[in-house]
């Protein structure tokens, strides 16, 4: 395993290049890990309105539609004063005054079209909100008007009131907590595509470059060992340290995240970041093939690199990259890694169907694998024939 | 017969760098392969290497075919490259180390092999160094020692001594020479033939892909009708000189270098003589004077008609 070893000590002569990517890797990921999240998304509280309430109609339905608003708002107690109820809006100190008119509940049982003053902060969301709530109130009265002939104001009230009081639950559940987690392991692994594509090409292009100098080359062909097991140590010793690089670049998540990664979910991050190190080693080893010196290796690894983070969706979400971008961006690898990552990030439930988009993309990767494989294998033969 | 190679051709389009190739290495021996840059060295090497394959001819090491499958062959041979082929990154033993293993896999046997050859070409104080914080010299002894390192039996040299100092050039040639007498056989290319001539038992020189001439130095020299090459210091400078000397029997020219008369004789005896005679009885005074032997370079020159020293 001679050639195997000497791969290594050659890693181990440029690991101070590799360990800048390596380490501002794990910096920006913890970094971009926090900042990326939304707790807004992670929490229900309901808030109550301030409002304030006068009724000149001596009603049960007037009566009704106060006790229905103060179930939902806080009732302010306010004069009726144009300009102490001006100061009060402009103040915050109500954001919402209902005045129910005189002959409200006797107009609403004739059928006549009711109206009920109001004065609110101008498009404010509590504007809409009790907008809806007062509407509610006297559709549902009105339906009973229409459909019950012969119901008393008390009546119609309790109908209205028994209605008003069904509410839906706000309850909030576990998966809204877990799409907030996975958005930031999301953002991590995504992150991860830039460094280990840069660390993958200045490995992998350092060692193949080196052995495929014309003298050492033909030592090398003149000793006894064969091409086969020659080849054989590159490829596994390649392998291994794409899949070190991996676990080296997979380690701030597991501390990061914990349980979390060894869920289904956290799982998927990591065979899609997985499938991903094959495919930026394949492309790797074709750039060593196609550079002619060490200077040629670090331009690669930093336009490649970081082109294909930035035209994928790494370092600018998806979400906010023009359809042309995103168009050259399927042709690397980088944008179907990313795009897995976003689907998996997003998902709540881990289902056949939810998951197939994953799976493809995933070989759509692989597929990159493939292709530079085969064009490394092309170029190298022209090169012999050459 | 270590390596015997027939009839060898190499095109590259239309140049022919092998025309009609023959060489046949004994064993024991420290063969020459003498000749300018361009003439076929490396290629026959490579040929022979089997690192480039050839258009028609046969070649055979340890009587078998060589080819680029060869494995129990290649095991036998270790090979200097005229480049320095080592590895930058590793340090004087790993490369060592790594070389040696590509031959030996017992690791004990392999460490005290690798431990010969650094004392063998003296970097013993440079072991953890790497190879860029060597010296020219220094350089070419480890590439020498990543040759050598599992004691092959037939060693190939192509032009190891190339951009060396004198110190590390002795060193070298005096490794070469050890190397021979612990049992290897030696094919050294150069086209410094004051190496070959020093360390060499047979030589072939070559001139466009073909050998034109084979044989020890002093059958090669005798070859040639050029004699010794006469240099006296006149003391009294009289341009007269030249005419009577060019008019003595066996000498070929004669010219003035500053001071120096330099005369060259056809093979024969009593030349210098003769010569010595002519300015004493012309009463002309003399300094000092050499005679030298005629070199590889006039053999190449009678049989080509340039310089050998023009093409390094």
């Amino acid at each position: 395993m001679q050639v195997y070893k000497a791969l290594f000590k050659i890693i181990h002569k440029n690991l101070p290049q590799i360990t800048i990517y390596i380490f501002s890797f794990l910096v920006v990921a913890v970094i971009m890990s926090n900042v990326g999240s939304n707790p807004a998304n992670a929490d229900f509280s309901e808030t109550r309105v301030n409002i304030a309430f006068f009724s000149y109609d001596d009603s049960a339905l007037s009566d009704g539609l106060e006790s229905s608003l103060s179930n939902i708002t806080n009732m302010i107690d306010i004069p009726d004063d144009r300009e102490k109820l001006q100061d009060a809006l402009f103040f915050r100190e109500v954001e919402y005054i209902v005045r129910v008119p005189k002959g409200f509940a006797e107009d609403l049982m004739k059928g006549k079209d009711v109206k009920i003053e109001k004065i609110a902060v101008p498009g404010s969301v509590s504007e809409v909100y009790l907008d809806n709530v007062i509407n509610k109130y006297i559709n549902t009265a009105k339906m009973y008007i229409s459909n019950m002939k012969g119901l008393s104001d008390k009546q119609l009230t309790d109908f209205v009131m028994k209605d008003l009081e069904q509410k839906a639950e706000v309850k909030l559940i576990r998966k809204v907590e877990e799409v907030s987690k996975s958005q930031k392991v999301g953002y991590h692994f995504n992150y991860m595509a830039y460094s280990l594509f840069a660390v993958l090409i200045l490995g992998v292009s350092t060692v193949m470059l080196v052995f495929n100098k014309k003298d050492l080359r033909n030592r090398n062909l003149c000793s006894p060992i064969t091409p086969k097991s020659m080849n054989t140590q590159l490829i596994l010793g390649n392998l291994s340290y794409a899949v070190l690089a991996w676990l080296i670049m997979i380690m701030p998540s597991l501390f990061m995240f914990g349980s979390f990664m060894f869920t289904a979910k956290g799982m998927f991050f990591l065979i899609n970041s997985l499938v991903f190190s094959l495919s930026a080693l394949c492309i790797s080893f074709l750039i060593s093939i196609l550079v002619k010196g060490p200077g040629a290796i670090s331009a690669a690894a930093n336009v490649i690199s970081l082109g294909s983070s930035f035209i994928s969706g790494v370092l600018v979400p998806q979400e906010l990259l023009g359809s042309t971008v995103l168009r050259i961006g399927s042709f690397t690898p980088t944008y179907w890694y990313v795009k897995s990552n976003n689907i998996i990030a997003g998902m709540t439930e881990l289902t056949l169907r939810n998951i197939t988009p994953v799976l493809y993309n995933m070989l759509i990767v692989f597929g990159f694998a493939v292709a530079s494989i085969a064009v490394a294998l092309v170029v190298t033969k022209q090169k012999r024939t050459a | 017969m270590i390596i015997k190679v027939n009839n060898l051709v190499k095109r590259y389009d239309d140049l022919i760098a092998l025309d009609h190739f023959n060489l046949e290495v004994k064993e024991g021996e420290i063969f020459g392969l003498l000749g300018p840059n361009g003439s076929g060295k490396t290629t026959a090497i490579n040929c022979i290497l089997s690192l480039l394959k050839y258009d028609k001819g046969t070649i055979e090491v340890y009587g078998r075919p060589m080819a680029p499958d060869a494995y129990d062959i290649k095991r036998n041979i270790g090979i200097i490259m005229q480049n320095v082929a080592v590895f930058d990154e590793l340090t004087v033993y790993e490369n060592i180390d790594y070389f040696c293993g590509m031959y030996i896999k017992d690791k004990k046997k392999r460490r005290e092999l690798v431990e010969e050859a650094i004392e063998f070409v003296e970097l013993d104080s440079f072991r953890k160094f790497l190879p860029k914080k060597l010296s020219g010299g220094l350089l070419r002894r480890l590439n020498i020692a990543c040759g050598i390192a599992h004691k092959p039996k037939l060693i190939i040299l192509d032009e190891p001594t190339v951009a060396v100092d004198p110190q590390s050039r002795r060193k070298i040639l005096e490794g070469i020479r050890k190397l021979n007498d612990d049992g290897a056989t030696i094919v050294y290319t150069s086209h410094y033939m004051e190496e070959v001539e020093e360390i060499c038992t047979r030589i072939a020189i070559m001139d466009k892909g073909k050998v034109i001439a084979l044989g020890t130095k002093d059958e090669l020299k005798g070859m040639i009708n050029s004699g010794e090459k006469i240099t006296v210091e006149i003391l009294e400078h009289n341009p007269d000189i030249l005419e009577g000397v060019r008019s003595l029997p066996n000498i070929v020219s004669a010219e003035f270098n500053d001071n120096m008369l330099v005369a060259k004789s056809r093979r024969g005896k009593n030349n210098l003589s003769a010569l010595l005679e002519y300015l004493r009885s012309s009463q002309i005074n003399v300094g000092r004077i050499y005679s030298e032997p005629p070199t590889l370079n006039d053999v190449f020159l009678e049989i080509t008609g340039k310089e050998l020293r023009d093409h390094a």
